[in-house]
């Protein structure tokens, strides 16, 4: 039974982490797509490794001290994954990135401080 | 310095652990993976982040310019030392074994122990050299 | 596509190349970075899932961190975009093909990789991975050369039975970072005035 829960609590955090990387593709600023590689990956890493130990501790091979390592791997990941999602917007701010506000009338221009590519 | 809060919180909270998990995987080099590469990268990129977070100063005063130099040379000097005490002793060079006559096969993982810290120390030392040069730090 | 295992080794291939591919024709220099960065831990995870562990350590730690952080060092001291030139050097091209042809016949002679009938494979390596080469004297009963201090293989390999490599690996990254320290170190007495009399002129 418990298996079940293991299993799912993976599939859960693998959907979290998919849909991380597929908000980075579809929105529109460079902000904005802080969010989703920060907190939703620090969510599907926290679901992916407890599912993985509960997977370990009923298993027949289970050990104290796998999970103490997922354990700390996830107290890591989840400590230093908002820590540097706050230094890139620190250092974008800084240099002057503007948010993009809903006032163009199109759609966002994605490279907001580009030069000329075709050299 | 860098003058967020929260970078300077975390970064010092996790400057100890990078050192004792560098630690682990120096002395674990022969139980696991691991070994003198590894940790001496993850040392230096232990004080790499303290000093990105803390500001060069700072970083210079907890590890100076002539320490991080002579460990360079240190690394070097205890890997072959461990080699020329075989060959003082009358076997031939890098031979482990005569450090502790009684029992050979203590003593090679012994030899390799000290090595395998040798390689670490010259590692971390070069690693963190050429980031402080690179940097513009002086001589 | 049978195998799972062969087909995440060739996904995660498939992926370096694009990421070097993607490196090579970039002339942002800050995004050629990343993708180094990329390129390294998508490598180590290829080392991981051959079960290769140390070199997924080193890989891991050296690539993706300390090689990277040189080269970001690298660039705050220079430009951030690749000046632009010809897209086409024959002789680069031409130098890099001979090289290669060169490498590829000298190479062909070599045993296949994995070879179970090769000569390595057959006396060196059974005695590396037993431990049972004879470095020590008969003076103890044990079989083992360590007497089971050290079930790492590859550290077994790296510091006793191919000891001299490693001495002279330690050598060569030493040997390095003196390079780098002379290199980069202040300017003498004649040449600093030098610059800065030609700072102040301008």
């Amino acid at each position: 039974m418990l298996e079940y829960v293991a299993d799912a609590l993976m599939i859960l955090g693998g959907f979290f982490a998919f849909s991380g990387s597929l908000g980075i593709l579809r929105l529109p600023d460079f902000y904005s797509r802080l969010h989703p590689s920060g907190t939703s990956d620090t969510l599907g890493q926290l679901l992916i490794l407890g599912g993985l130990s509960l997977k370990v501790i009923f298993d027949s091979s289970g050990d104290g001290l796998s999970v103490g390592k997922l354990v700390a791997i996830s107290l890591l990941l989840f400590v230093t994954t908002p820590a540097s999602t706050h230094a890139i917007s620190r250092v974008a701010q800084l240099s002057g990135l503007k948010p993009w506000t809903g006032a163009d009338s199109k759609e966002a221009d994605f490279s907001q401080k580009e030069e000329d590519t075709n050299e | 310095m860098s003058e967020s809060v929260v970078l300077r919180t975390i970064g010092g909270m996790l400057f100890p652990y990078i050192l004792v998990y560098g630690l682990y995987v120096q002395m674990h080099g022969e139980i696991g993976p691991g070994g003198g590469f590894q940790a001496g990268v993850l040392v230096a990129a232990a004080f790499i982040l303290h000093s990105l977070l803390f500001g060069k100063e700072l970083t210079d005063r907890l590890l100076p310019t002539w320490l991080v130099d002579l460990s360079m040379s240190l690394g070097v000097l205890l890997y072959i030392g461990v080699g020329i005490v075989g060959l003082v002793k009358g076997s031939y060079f890098l031979d482990y074994s005569v450090l502790d006559p009684t029992h050979p096969a203590h003593a090679e993982a012994l030899g390799m122990t000290l090595v395998e810290a040798g390689v670490g120390l010259t590692v971390a030392s070069v690693i963190l050299t050429m980031v402080r040069k690179v940097n513009g730090e002086p001589a | 596509m049978s195998d799972p295992v062969l087909l995440i080794n060739v996904l995660l291939l498939l992926l370096a190349i694009g990421a070097a591919l993607a490196a090579m024709w970039t002339r942002d220099l800050l995004g050629a970075v990343m993708l180094m960065g990329i390129y390294s831990l998508l490598l180590a995870i290829e080392w991981a899932n051959l079960f290769a562990m140390d070199v997924s350590y080193t890989e891991a730690a050296v690539g993706a961190g300390a090689s990277t952080i040189l080269l970001l060092t690298a660039l705050t001291r220079t430009g951030t975009r690749e000046k632009a030139g010809p897209n086409f050097h024959p002789t680069a091209l031409l130098t890099v093909l001979v090289t290669g042809a060169v490498l590829i016949y000298g190479t062909s002679d070599l045993p296949r990789f994995g070879d179970p009938l090769a000569p390595a494979t057959v006396h060196v390596a059974p005695e590396y991975i037993t431990q049972t080469v004879g470095k020590v004297g008969a003076t103890e009963a044990t079989e083992n050369d360590f007497g089971d201090h050290v079930p790492n293989a590859v550290t077994a390999v790296l510091a006793s039975y191919r000891g001299y490599d490693t001495m002279f690996e330690t050598a060569v990254i030493f040997t390095a970072g003196v390079c780098v320290i002379i290199i980069l170190r202040p300017l003498a007495g004649s040449a600093r005035r030098r610059t800065a009399g030609s700072k102040e002129d301008a």
